[in-house]
């Protein structure tokens, strides 16, 4: 039993993405909470859901999860008392509270119990990943916060880029295009959601994104150049999406 | 016409037919009194003549300077019977000391002496020019009337001024009220039950206009912010299919034909509900913005997405202005006039933004003036251009107005140009 135990001990400290992330989803909304359902799945995280305060509280009480998604507006209970009751617990759950109610003060009211995020609804779910995968990797306290994707390598506190360790040089908008897509690999991003993420608040009411296709374009030149083994896949009329090179 | 002119002219219609009737009457009344006087006189004459006559005693003298006259003719039986009584009437005599006619009452009556010989008895006494009379009275009721009817006008005002203050107090507070703006209350110190009930009416009005104007502020508000998660549902359900099925070339054109509408209708949505969020003050937080350097960067990166336009963009003026704002409004506010630039500018064209310390000016080509009045109202659009949102100017209006800041659009020179001004009292 020990040994097993040691077993798992070791993957996770090696290769914690073999591990499956357990999740639950509370979300009264059966249309987005299916909807994220699937997506994560597709994530390889083992999702759970619930659709109510009783319950979320219930599974909460019942078993451990790695991260909870947590709509504080739910039709039987505000959603800030499971933060509470997780809190009184004494449980480690990563807390991302999802809501409508976009203001300030529910955001620090959120943060202050103790929540590790705040996501306003409506996102994409390619931004949920993201953030799920920041608040893991946060929590995991890894020292090395850089992102890896084939034989890339981006390191967000110096804003150097590596192809084989090998730095390559990227202009600030290229390096912030390829750190946005490093965050939401696998994803299909819009190309209005990554000139907003990119560009600035207003840039996504823009009427024509050839400032986007002409930035991406230097950007994949870049890449394969350096020989890089992932590719920014155009999908017409919708965006882009970062894969491997088969 | 002002309430107390009609008062005044309807007052000066009203009196001129009374007064007339009033004249008539009087006149006739005075006709009526005068004759019955002189009626009296004659008849108590006529009685002294009769009783000398029958007495046998000496008749007055005609010239006995008391101007009646009076003349005895002796009639006959048929005559007396068919003439019988007293009877009144006005003549014009003869009058030999003034050699001229004069209108006179005269009565006329029957008597018979002792030998049973009937006479008739005619007394005459001078009566008066009723035509005169007549002139005197419309003369004296003319002057009586005009200094009436300004006694009267002046009075009015007088009083109405006095009693109608209320009135024009709540007059000028319904002009200085705007919906869903802070208010004074309605003033209500007055004593007049009419106007109390005025005044608490007119409150009672406009809290039922605020309330209505809350709700529809807020319908819309609601609205969006329902809409909102379907519409990201709807996205990623369509970005789904994108990703994990291998659509056809057709089927992956409809869907971006989906994707294109849905963008513009999140975009129309996210704006209605920055414009209600705005309206509702839901930008408490402030810090020093310096508007120079967001005008730059704002201008930068629109000049990047710009870029294949070949459009000048002049920045001149301050270096740095600090302004304590919301960050969010300040950016939405020169975003979007700085975007409707470069939108609107024709290709080559130029833009010039000018920055001081009370005013910022934007300016672009352009071929015909905008309408002014209407160029900040929500969904006006001068163009039909695709995915315009028809909000832009009004987000930008709603936030000048929120800060109290002049937002105003002027034409010239073939030139379109937006100015936002602040006020002076304000810092």
């Amino acid at each position: 039993m020990r040994q097993v135990r040691n077993i798992f001990y070791f993957y996770y400290k090696i290769a914690p993405d073999l591990c499956p992330m357990k999740i639950l989803i509370v979300e009264d909304e059966s249309s987005l909470r299916e909807l994220m359902q699937r997506t994560l799945q597709q994530e390889r995280y083992v999702v759970e859901t619930a659709a109510d305060f009783a319950q979320a509280e219930s599974k909460i009480a019942a078993y451990d999860y790695d991260c909870v998604l947590l709509d504080i507006m739910l039709p039987d209970g505000n959603g800030l008392k499971l933060l509470e009751q997780l809190k009184a617990m004494r449980k480690r759950e990563n807390v991302i509270i999802i809501s409508a109610r976009d203001s300030l003060e529910d955001r620090i009211a959120g943060l202050e119990q103790g929540a590790d995020d705040y996501l306003p609804k409506p996102f994409h779910l390619a931004e949920l990943v993201a953030r799920i995968r920041s608040v893991i990797r946060r929590s995991q306290g890894r020292g090395d916060m850089s992102l890896r994707m084939g034989n890339v390598r981006l390191d967000p506190d110096s804003s150097r880029v590596f192809i084989d360790e090998q730095e390559v040089v990227l202009l600030k908008k290229e390096f912030d295009i390829l750190h946005y897509f490093l965050q939401r690999p696998n994803h299909l991003i819009d190309k209005a959601v990554l000139a907003e993420a990119v560009w600035g608040d207003h840039a996504d009411q823009a009427d024509n994104f050839h400032f986007v296709y002409a930035q991406v374009k230097n950007l994949r030149r870049k890449l394969d150049l350096a020989n890089a083994t992932i590719e920014l896949k155009a999908i017409y009329g919708f965006g882009y999406k970062l894969v491997e090179r088969e | 016409m002002k309430l107390i002119t009609r008062i005044a002219l309807r007052l000066t219609l009203a009196l001129a037919p009374l007064m007339t009737l009033w004249a008539v009457l009087f006149y006739f009344t005075m006709i009526e009194e005068i004759n019955d006087e002189m009626d009296d006189n004659l008849e108590a004459y006529s009685e002294t003549i009769i009783v000398r006559m029958l007495n046998h005693r000496e008749l007055p003298s005609l010239d006995s300077g008391s101007n009646n006259s009076y003349s005895i003719e002796p009639v006959d039986s048929l005559y007396a019977a068919t003439h019988d009584g007293i009877v009144y009437s006005d003549v014009e005599v003869y009058i030999p000391e003034r050699e001229e006619h004069e209108p006179a009452r005269v009565l006329t009556t029957i008597f018979q002496d002792a030998k049973g010989q009937y006479y008739q008895l005619r007394v005459a006494s001078p009566s008066f020019e009723r035509d005169e009379l007549g002139e005197a009275i419309l003369k004296w009721l003319g002057l009586i009337y005009l200094i009436l009817l300004v006694t009267v006008i002046v009075v009015t005002l007088l009083v109405l001024r006095r009693s109608m203050r209320p009135l024009y107090e709540l007059l000028q507070w319904l002009d200085r009220y705007l919906p869903g703006r802070k208010h004074d209350p309605v003033p209500n110190n007055t004593n007049i039950p009419e106007f109390r009930r005025l005044n608490e009416a007119a409150e009672k009005a406009v809290e039922r206009s605020e309330h209505l104007f809350e709700q529809q502020k807020n319908f819309i508000g609601n609205a969006s912010h329902e809409l909102q998660t379907p519409l990201a549902v709807i996205g990623n359900r369509i970005e789904w299919i994108v990703d994990n099925t291998n659509p056809t070339e057709e089927q992956l054109e409809q869907l971006v034909g989906i994707n294109h509408s849905l963008s513009h209708i999140v975009k129309l949505n996210k704006t209605l509900l920055l414009l209600t969020k705005i309206d509702n003050g839901q930008f408490p937080e402030v810090s020093d913005v310096d508007v120079a350097t967001m005008v730059r960067e704002e201008a930068s990166i629109y000049g990047e997405i710009y870029e294949e336009r070949n459009i000048k963009c002049n920045i001149s003026g301050a270096e740095s202005l600090v302004v304590p704002m919301n960050r969010t409004l300040a950016i939405t506010l020169i975003g979007n006039l700085i975007r409707n630039a470069y939108i609107h500018s024709p290709e080559g064209g130029s833009i010039d933004i000018t920055i001081n310390f009370d005013r910022l000016e934007i300016s672009n080509d352009g071929t015909a003036a905008l309408d002014a009045e209407r160029v900040f109202d929500r969904f006006y659009r001068a163009t039909k251009r695709e995915g315009s949102t028809g909000l832009g100017l009004a987000l930008v209006k709603a936030i000048g107005d929120y800060y109290s800041l002049g937002v105003e659009y002027h034409f010239a020179d073939n030139r379109h140009i937006f100015t936002i001004i602040r006020p002076k009292n304000l810092n």
